[in-house]
């Protein structure tokens, strides 16, 4: 065996590791400057109508224990440092899904003097998950899309360059 | 030979394997029943695994305030604590590994050893959020802790014993639970009250104060906090379902008690809603505490007329 193909024992913790990964998430929910729309929705697929728990998707309040960050809007100036943190607080692995058209592209608030952009100028996003807000289905089914992005090993996004500075102040 | 059975002892049974195993198993119950109760699917049964060997794969951060040693010990100490405590206990209905007289107050320290943990790594990491639920998980503890060990003192004083296999024993004669049931209650209550679940959650009440003391814990030591918990919860039912629901004489009846009683637990977690921190310390102190000694005199003085 050389150095680099991996060994069999190696194989199959990282096969575990991935499906413990599959069928635990836990979300951290952060409202970067959105109209409270798409979060309504996310307490919706938490409720026992749509029950994520069957999937192991739970919502924790803190940072450190969470896998998966959910932003809903556009980033706004004075958001933008608080999500960076609470992005930095998140331990590896680390997934961001970006909920509703205003946390894509910055939606109707595009152009504000106090809105800097869309979330993937400020944090790499894994998901996003359009809508205005989505329904509770569209962010289950997202997710799925992520847990399947994360079992084929696509590779993850890269920082974009940051535009929001460059915004006149 | 000793070395080899006592490392069995450690690792596999009680103590160990198993003990995690059935640890994750009583976790997995009692999402599913309150899920169940609240009309949900509920996790499937690999939930707890999952999320333990997610959690252990994970990084681990350490805050730049914390002291490291204390950091990374804690999670082992509760662990640890939680796992002695159950080489006393008749878990599965055997006669306990260990055993000595007056193994009963080391049991129920070593069952506070966790939560003792908790209070310190919350004091630890120093965040907000942990050091106010570091405070309530202790002023908690000062609540539960003495009607709780109270409420066992009762069938010990009947058996005679402060051994807990010989009064599981003695409990296997008679249901303890018909003659003291304020007994019963308070120490279903209590044990609640030190798993910290529903009604008695304010120290970890995620809508007031994120996460509670395990707010800056990420990762393996997360894992090991939660572990430690689940243990607590085998043991504790083992403790109670011993004492009160006549006694554990193989594990038929251990799996049919045990299970019954977190049933029991998991309809009063559906039905209660928190209680704020003053009101979980009123409800010990007035009630709880005040019951239970009157129920321990009735017994003394039943004990001193009729020998």
């Amino acid at each position: 065996m050389t150095a680099n193909s991996p060994q069999l024992w190696e194989k199959v913790i990282d096969k575990v590791r991935t499906w413990a990964r599959l069928n635990s998430i836990w979300a951290v929910h952060f409202n970067s400057g959105s109209c409270n729309g798409c979060d309504i929705e996310i307490l919706a697929t938490l409720t026992p109508r749509y029950d994520v728990e069957r999937l192991g998707i739970k919502l924790h309040g803190s940072p450190r224990h969470a896998d998966v960050l959910i932003v809903t809007g556009p980033v706004t100036r004075q958001a933008r440092e608080r999500l960076i943190r609470t992005y930095e607080q998140m331990p590896e692995p680390k997934f961001v899904v970006s909920v509703g058209s205003c946390s894509i592209s910055g939606g109707v608030f595009e152009g504000c003097y106090n809105v800097g952009g869309s979330v993937d100028e400020v944090i790499p996003v894994d998901v996003y998950i359009p809508g205005c807000p989505p329904r509770p289905e569209a962010i289950i089914d997202g997710i799925i899309q992520l847990l399947a992005d994360l079992q084929g090993g696509k590779p993850r996004p890269v920082v974009r360059p940051n535009v929001a500075a460059e915004l006149p102040s | 030979m000793n070395t080899l059975a006592s490392f069995f002892t450690i690792l596999i049974y009680p103590a160990g394997l198993t003990l995690i195993l059935f640890g994750m198993f009583y976790e997995w119950i009692d999402r599913k029943l309150v899920a169940r109760f609240q009309n949900r699917a509920g996790p499937r049964w690999f939930q707890p695994f999952a999320d333990a060997v997610k959690l252990l794969a994970k990084e681990q951060i350490q805050p730049g305030i914390v002291n490291p040693y204390l950091f990374f010990a804690l999670p082992i100490v509760a662990i640890a604590g939680a796992s002695t405590a159950a080489l006393y206990v008749p878990l599965m209905g055997f006669t306990p590994p260990s055993s000595f007289s007056g193994d009963l107050i080391v049991t129920l320290y070593l069952l506070s050893l966790p939560t003792m943990c908790v209070g310190l790594a919350g004091w630890n990491t120093s965040s907000r959020f942990s050091l106010i639920g570091a405070t309530r998980a202790l002023t908690q503890l000062f609540a539960y802790e003495a009607p709780f060990m109270l409420a066992l003192l009762g069938p010990a004083l009947v058996a005679g014993s402060w051994q807990i296999g010989e009064i599981n024993e003695y409990a296997q004669t008679r249901w303890l639970i018909l003659s003291q049931p304020i007994g019963f209650i308070v120490a279903l209550i209590g044990l609640m009250g030190k798993l910290e679940l529903p009604p008695f959650d304010a120290p970890e009440a995620e809508t007031e104060i994120v996460a509670g003391a395990l707010t800056e814990y990420s990762g393996r030591g997360l894992m090991m906090f939660k572990i430690g918990k689940s243990i607590e919860l085998v043991v504790g039912l083992t403790l109670v379902s011993a004492f009160y629901l006549g006694g554990l004489s193989g594990i038929g009846s251990f799996l049919l008690k045990s299970v019954a009683l977190l049933f029991l637990m998991s309809v009063m977690q559906t039905l209660f809603t928190r209680f704020r921190i003053d009101q979980t310390v009123g409800l010990w102190w007035r009630f709880g505490a005040i019951l239970v000694l009157a129920q321990i005199v009735v017994i003394i003085l039943w004990k001193g007329y009729m020998p």
